[in-house]
């Protein structure tokens, strides 16, 4: 009789004090997060740098949002009707959508906005195909496209450089010049460059109607924090000390064997973001060594991918080299190619190499340049010497984009791309951006795909890219890496994604 | 005078004062000595690097990586499995190659330019303002910049570290050259009609020698830690040069996984500054004359 | 003085012109500019073009170089291009969290340096003397920015006694200023104290060693008052002509200092324009520390001629 009462008694007491997960949502708090760069800008019109996401898009929405799939769905518009020649898109508004300013959203704003991006956003080949853009009624968007694309929702709904909706008053100022006014489910509070920006709830946003919980960048996004602080702390070492210390409560990125120390700590957890990016390995075929396809065979099979791997991102990266993402409809599971140092020094010999320096470029990201110091001894394996010049990202950038010469091997993150779709990680290779020399077939197959409106047909010219891709060694994929966020325990309902969203998540 | 230049030419016997000779007088001094033995030691440990170390300082063992010093890995290894003990053993060579360059260069060109400003009075405004102009930047804002401009090398870096340390050092050379020109026995040795470069080289550079050792014995010791500067932020050598500087470096994600990498490397460069300072002591105890004066 | 103090301005100015011509220099020749850091790394060169554009970086170098002079003129030093403010403000909210980190670190190096040194010449040959001049000379050869990583590993992440980097305002609180200039600021004075000590030491025994303080000492007068009102006073001498140097030295060490401990100060201010290429900020805050120093040297020429009656001020 005596259990029973006492079981009973534990039991009211548990309920009471909610013993247990605790799943219900506490208003409140302010969440710093530790990033690794200040951004550029806070004008999402005029970047595409991660960090600058991070913040732009708390206070930024767009028409289409990419979902938790990354597939493009209405955000501020509802819904949109193509015409049957594909070359007409009419966009209805949601209504009663307010700007943090306190004023309403209408067609004005969406058109003046994308005029905008048009003339000096920072992608500009994501409004490339457009012809015009109108206002159709109070709350509709008409735009013309030149020809078909069949992506088109895909790059307005691009996150990279957002084509984010801002009032028409702020998309008259210059780029970079307009004030982060939005209609994002926060909004600007303070930005102390080398510090950090704060941004607070917004508390006149209504969530999108249309969805029940959070999707991606796009849904329901329901905001429980008070304010969220990013702080500006470059060195690895920092982050992770004010994590441990209570200073910060999430850190945005840090690296397998910390992540390893880090999860003894009861009072963190650490979350895996796998896949987050590919590793890629670009030739310079305009000029040099670049332009011979024996060399750039020889490159490729020279390459151990699990050590290189293995080394700049440890605990931390998946075999896949198909240049987008497991998960995807475009996915192709291809085997990864293993080291072939036999293989190689055929096709060395074959080559017209001569023994020459070969420069390989790097910007100074840790990783970066372990990736590129292990190939660099992979390749002297096989007889190649490699001159890695490190550098910052100007002077590394500027030696890639700037001119067909300096360099004839560069090795880069290429994450957003992957994530976004097939036509995102084709579009690097067209008109020989990526690889300095245009290369007619991926040409070709990118205008083909981007008039096919068929998934299949899509699929089938996908893996002809990648085949060419293979073939012609027009840049190694080498795999893909991620990156651990370790965050407080007391952050509830946090899911990584391509920024550290913070709707939809509390403070117990 | 007649003592300055007796100090610094090495004699068996000892001088009319009764003082032991320069190099006796060297050894026995203990600061010299300790920092002797050692930069000595550090040398030679550099120089049989080759030799004594372990393991390849390049090769990364993939099986290995972030391991705690142990009986294989005296000072563990880094995140591409390297051991940490060679590449501090390589390092040494590497970064004492380039300390010894930038002392070099700076005192060739300290001496060139600090000797013309100093005894030609009418170049002397425009080369010290010049001097002055960049002696107003940082040392290390300086040579971040020049790094950047010229781009990440050894050669580089011995510039970029060589153009930083050597106003200072002309400035040195001037005012030492400025004191014995106004000298009696340099007006003499004008009015018997010796030329310029005679009386430069034969007896002002003479009086400079002392001060001159003795700052470039430290400028080679803060080209030690410079270049370590150097490679943290990001613009010293490239890989895989495992200079000091690049150990502390690679280490810097990893501090709270493996600060093993951070500390050995930090240990050789104190060594070595610690070393060269004490030597520099060492030097100035026995060489400058005001020294002399104030024992007699 | 007040001529001097004019002449001596005026004559700053070159200095201060061929300091920004020095920096132009360094900039038409580094490569790249801050248009990629709003790019990520699958920029595309079309996208870097179009944001030069947007920046005004395709104009000739020349133009803006002779724009920039001419805002100079009128006290303008432009506008940063990452950092969304004008360069001067970008300065002003930094300058003192440097000069604080700085002054402080200086007061204590010379504090405690001057004291040590003190001690040591006047226990010359014993074992204080020994001790504190091994202690001067270790702090004199360490790395600075890596003693900071030990600091911060040792006494900020192994045992949370002191935070691990960034600063408080003392205006919003002075306690938790003081908590986190702590550590920032005994690294940067750990390598100025030990050259202060030695200095002082040195200068010290030379003084102590004259004449006039044989005879002091001849007539009866105590120790203590020797030591500090014959002694010390003449060491000051020496220790004065080398406190512009020393600045010179914490101003630099400031810079790594700030990079190791993330605190926003001058030196990370100028270090990150460096690297990425933020024009603006990297002229106007290289003017300004070059001002700085000039400043201080002048401060130290005029009090070198308070203490010391004998030198001119030609």
């Amino acid at each position: 009789m005596k259990k029973t009462y006492l079981t009973l008694a534990m039991s009211a007491l548990l309920l009471l004090t909610g013993g247990g997960p605790a799943h219900a949502q506490k208003k409140g708090g302010d969440v710093v997060i530790a990033m690794t760069a200040a951004p550029p800008s806070l004008d999402p019109h005029a970047t595409s740098a991660q960090v600058a996401r991070n913040v732009n898009l708390h206070m930024f929405e767009t028409l289409y949002a990419r979902d938790e799939n990354a597939r493009p769905v209405p955000d501020l518009a509802t819904g949109v009707t193509v015409s049957p020649d594909g070359l007409t898109y009419v966009f209805n508004l949601r209504q009663g959508v307010k700007f943090h300013n306190g004023k309403d959203m209408t067609s004005a704003d969406v058109v003046a906005s994308l005029e905008r991006y048009r003339k000096a956003g920072a992608s500009p080949a994501l409004v490339a195909a457009i012809s015009s853009v109108a206002a159709s009624g109070p709350n509709q968007v008409t735009i013309k496209l030149k020809s078909v694309q069949s992506t088109f929702l895909g790059n307005l709904s691009s996150p990279r450089a957002p084509i984010a909706i801002m009032p028409s008053e702020e998309a008259a100022k210059d780029m970079g010049k307009a004030d982060p006014i939005g209609t994002g489910p926060f909004r600007f509070v303070e930005f102390k460059p080398d510090s950090h920006v704060k941004i607070a709830r917004f508390d006149g946003y209504k969530p999108n109607p249309a969805y029940k919980e959070r999707d991606g960048f796009a849904g329901a996004k329901v905001v429980y924090l008070d304010s969220v602080t990013f702080r500006f702390m470059p060195e690895a070492g920092a982050r992770d000390a004010a994590l441990q210390t209570g200073q910060v409560q999430i850190n945005e990125t840090t690296d397998g064997p910390t992540a390893k120390r880090l999860r003894g700590n009861p009072n963190l957890q650490v979350i895996p973001v796998l896949p987050w990016a590919a590793m890629i390995l670009k030739f310079n075929m305009a000029q040099g060594i670049g332009a011979d396809l024996n060399f750039r065979r020889a490159v490729a099979q020279s390459l151990n991918l699990e050590e290189i791997m293995a080394v700049a991102y440890a605990d931390i990266y998946r075999l896949d080299t198909s240049w987008v993402f497991a998960g995807s409809a475009y996915h192709t599971g291809r085997t990864t190619p293993k080291q072939d140092l036999v293989a190689a020094k055929a096709s060395l010999a074959k080559s017209a190499y001569k023994g020459e320096k070969v420069t390989f470029i790097v910007h100074n990201d840790r990783p970066t340049v372990d990736t590129a110091t292990v190939i660099q001894q992979q390749l002297a394996q096989i007889g190649v010497t490699v001159d890695l010049k490190v550098a910052d990202w100007p002077t590394t950038s500027k030696i890639g984009l700037g001119s067909d010469e300096g360099w004839n091997l560069w090795t880069h993150g290429f994450g957003i791309e992957p994530y976004e779709g097939p036509a995102s990680s084709m579009s690097h290779w067209v008109k020989g951006q990526g690889q300095r020399k245009a290369d007619p077939m991926i040409d070709s197959i990118f205008d083909r795909f981007n008039s096919e409106m068929i998934v299949n047909a899509q699929q089938r010219l996908f893996t002809d890219f990648e085949k060419q891709m293979n073939d012609q060694v027009i840049a190694v994929n080498m795999g893909n890496f991620g990156l651990f966020q370790v965050a407080t325990t007391k952050l509830k309902n946090f899911k990584p994604y391509r920024i550290p969203r913070m709707w939809g998540v509390w403070l117990d | 005078m007649a003592a300055a230049s007796a100090s610094f030419a090495p004699t068996a016997l000892p001088t009319p004062t009764g003082r032991p000779s320069f190099a006796r007088r060297l050894f026995a001094n203990r600061s010299f000595t300790i920092g002797l033995l050692l930069v000595g030691t550090v040398a030679v440990l550099a120089l049989l690097a080759g030799v004594i170390a372990p393991f390849d300082p390049l090769k990364g063992n993939f099986r290995a990586r972030l391991v705690e010093p142990n009986a294989m890995y005296w000072m563990g290894t880094d995140h591409f499995g390297r051991d940490i003990l060679s590449r501090v053993l390589f390092g040494a060579r590497i970064s004492l190659q380039i300390a010894f360059m930038v002392a070099l260069i700076t005192a060739l060109a300290g001496v060139f330019i600090g000797a013309t400003a100093g005894y030609f009075r009418r170049l002397d405004n425009p080369i010290m303002r010049v001097m002055d102009a960049f002696m107003a930047f940082p040392s290390i804002i300086l040579a971040i910049a020049i790094s950047s401009v010229l781009g990440a090398s050894v050669t580089n870096v011995i510039i970029a570290l060589s153009i930083a340390a050597t106003p200072h050092t002309a400035r040195i050379v001037r005012a030492s050259v400025m004191v014995v020109r106004e000298m009696e026995y340099v007006e003499a040795a004008r009015a018997l009609g010796a030329g310029h470069m005679r009386i430069l080289l034969r007896h002002v550079l003479a009086n400079a020698m002392a001060p001159l050792v003795v700052r470039v014995t430290y400028v080679f010791a803060v080209a030690i830690l410079n270049e370590a500067v150097l490679s943290y932020i990001g613009v010293g050598p490239p890989p895989p040069a495992p200079t000091f500087g690049a150990i502390i470096a690679n280490g810097r994600d990893f501090i709270i996984a493996a600060p093993w990498i951070t500390v050995a490397p930090g240990l050789a460069i104190l060594v070595s500054v610690l070393g060269l300072n004490m030597l520099g002591d060492g030097l100035r105890d026995v060489l400058d004359p005001r020294m002399a004066v104030a024992t007699r | 003085m007040g001529r001097f103090v004019l002449r001596r301005l005026l004559a700053s100015i070159p200095a201060l012109f061929l300091v920004s011509l020095i920096t132009f220099g360094l900039l038409w020749l580094v490569p790249g500019d801050p248009a990629s850091i709003f790019l990520d790394t699958s920029a595309t060169a079309e996208e870097l073009a179009r944001v030069r554009r947007e920046l005004g970086l395709d104009r000739p170098f020349l133009i803006r170089m002779g724009e920039w002079y001419l805002r100079l003129l009128q006290g303008d030093l432009g506008t940063s291009l990452l950092l969304n403010r004008s360069v001067t403000s970008a300065i002003f909210e930094r300058l003192p969290v440097t000069l604080s980190l700085t002054a402080l670190a200086f007061f204590f190096a010379v504090l405690i340096g001057v004291a040590a040194g003190v001690v040591a010449a006047v226990r010359h040959g014993k074992a204080a003397d020994q001790g504190m001049m091994t202690l001067a000379l270790l702090g004199l050869s360490i790395p600075e920015f890596w003693l900071g990583l030990v600091l911060i590993w040792s006494v900020a992440v192994l045992l949370p006694i002191f935070p691990a980097g960034d600063y408080v305002a003392f205006a919003k609180d002075p306690w938790q200023w003081a908590r986190h200039i702590a550590l920032p600021t005994f690294t940067l004075a750990c390598v100025q104290m030990g050259f202060v000590a030695r200095m002082a030491r040195s200068s010290m025994l030379e003084v102590l060693g004259q004449d006039f303080v044989r005879t002091a000492r001849a007539k009866g007068l105590p120790e203590p008052y020797v030591v500090l009102r014959h002694g010390l006073v003449n060491a000051m001498v020496p220790i004065v002509t080398v406190m512009g140097i020393m600045v010179g030295g914490l101003l630099g060490g400031a810079v790594v200092i700030e990079q190791v401990f993330s605190i926003p100060g001058m030196g990370r201010l100028i270090i990150g324009a460096v690297l990425s290429r933020d024009f603006p900020v990297i002229q106007g805050g290289l003017l300004f520390l070059a001002l700085i120093y000039l400043g201080v040297n002048l401060l130290v020429d005029l009090l070198y001629a308070v203490i010391d009656p004998r030198v001119r001020l030609e």
